[in-house]
């Protein structure tokens, strides 16, 4: 009875992806706190773990969470991804629920299809930007609406 | 001559096991995000200066995780077995206030922690002989005063088996 098909230890880690060159799977760094016996000072000992990302969410710097598979995938991948707890450059604060940036909140891009409640064309949103050349109609300026 | 370093009292034995946070068995990560600057961080550096090394001496098996400067306003995440996430905001709190409501939502009580302790010491009862993993003895010939291991000494004839057989024995006739 081979070991290597038995559960493992660890059901819910954290980590930070490092690598995604794989075929849908991730490559995620986690760290513990293990505590030296002589200075008695906890130092952070990183380990890496091969997860199952099926979608292709991951990029390397997010932090994700991963969660035990019941049974090992093949001989490394041993966990499945379960969330994306921060993707890098697109965090997101739990508490207020806006886009941040470092310790800045952000605006939230304005070109993202998920934005709430925009529901106007480009058409109509250039129309808001009224640019114009020039002030009279003489010449017909370059950047004339189309009225479709 | 003195320890090394800003509180060295942080890292001595004595210090790690006054901790009295004790997470409940569903408790698998402890996630700490916080920043180095600003006032409504104090509470939160403070938290991880002192109180993490006690819990995470005392929950060996939860993962501990430290995020710095990730977003303005400083919070905890617990991440429980069945999923579940426990979100703390710790903005503008005193570490002890912190500490106290951690223990509150996710630490085990009182109660439970000495239920456990009774157990623990009904387990290693000092009158059990047993494997040296288990119990503190082996056999009643460690004990001074009763009668040494017969592997090393031999008996005295009249307690031998052997002996009082062989008298039986000559009585019955």
């Amino acid at each position: 009875m081979s070991v290597r098909h038995a559960s493992v230890h660890a059901k819910w880690i954290i980590g930070r992806v490092i690598g995604t060159k794989m075929y849908k799977t991730a490559k995620v760094r986690v760290t513990r706190l293990v505590l030296d016996p002589y200075l008695l000072k906890y130092y952070n000992k990183r380990k890496t773990y091969f997860a199952h990302d099926a979608l292709r969410q991951c990029t390397e710097g997010d932090i994700v969470l991963l969660k035990a598979l019941p049974e090992a995938r093949s001989k490394h991948v041993k966990h499945e991804l379960a969330e994306i707890v921060h993707k890098v450059g697109r965090v997101v604060d739990p508490l207020t629920g806006m886009s941040v940036e470092g310790t800045q909140f952000v605006e939230p891009p304005t070109d993202l299809p998920l934005s709430l409640g925009e529901d106007q064309t480009l058409s109509e949103k250039l129309q808001e930007l009224n640019i114009s050349t020039a002030p009279s109609g003489a010449d017909s300026p370059p950047a004339q609406n189309p009225t479709s | 001559m003195p320890m090394k370093g800003r509180f060295p009292i942080r890292r001595t034995l004595e210090y790690l096991q006054k901790g009295d946070i004790v997470f409940k068995n569903r408790v698998k990560i402890m996630t700490v995000n916080y920043n180095t600057h600003g006032e409504l961080s104090e509470g939160a550096r403070k938290f991880v200066f002192f109180n993490i090394p006690q819990i995470q001496y005392k929950n060996q098996w939860v993962q501990v995780m430290m995020f710095k400067n990730m977003t303005p306003s400083p919070f905890l995440k617990f991440y429980l077995d069945d999923g579940e996430q426990v979100l703390v905001d710790v903005e503008g709190k005193d570490h002890k206030h912190i500490s106290d409501h951690v223990r509150k939502i996710v630490g085990k009580t009182e109660e439970v922690l000495q239920a456990e302790a009774q157990a623990k010491m009904q387990e290693s009862n000092p009158a059990n002989f047993g494997p040296r993993k288990y119990c503190l003895r082996e056999c009643i010939c460690e004990v001074d005063g009763q009668v040494p291991c017969p592997g090393t000494i031999a008996l005295p004839k009249e307690m031998t088996g052997k002996y009082r057989t062989m008298m039986a024995a000559a009585q019955e006739e």
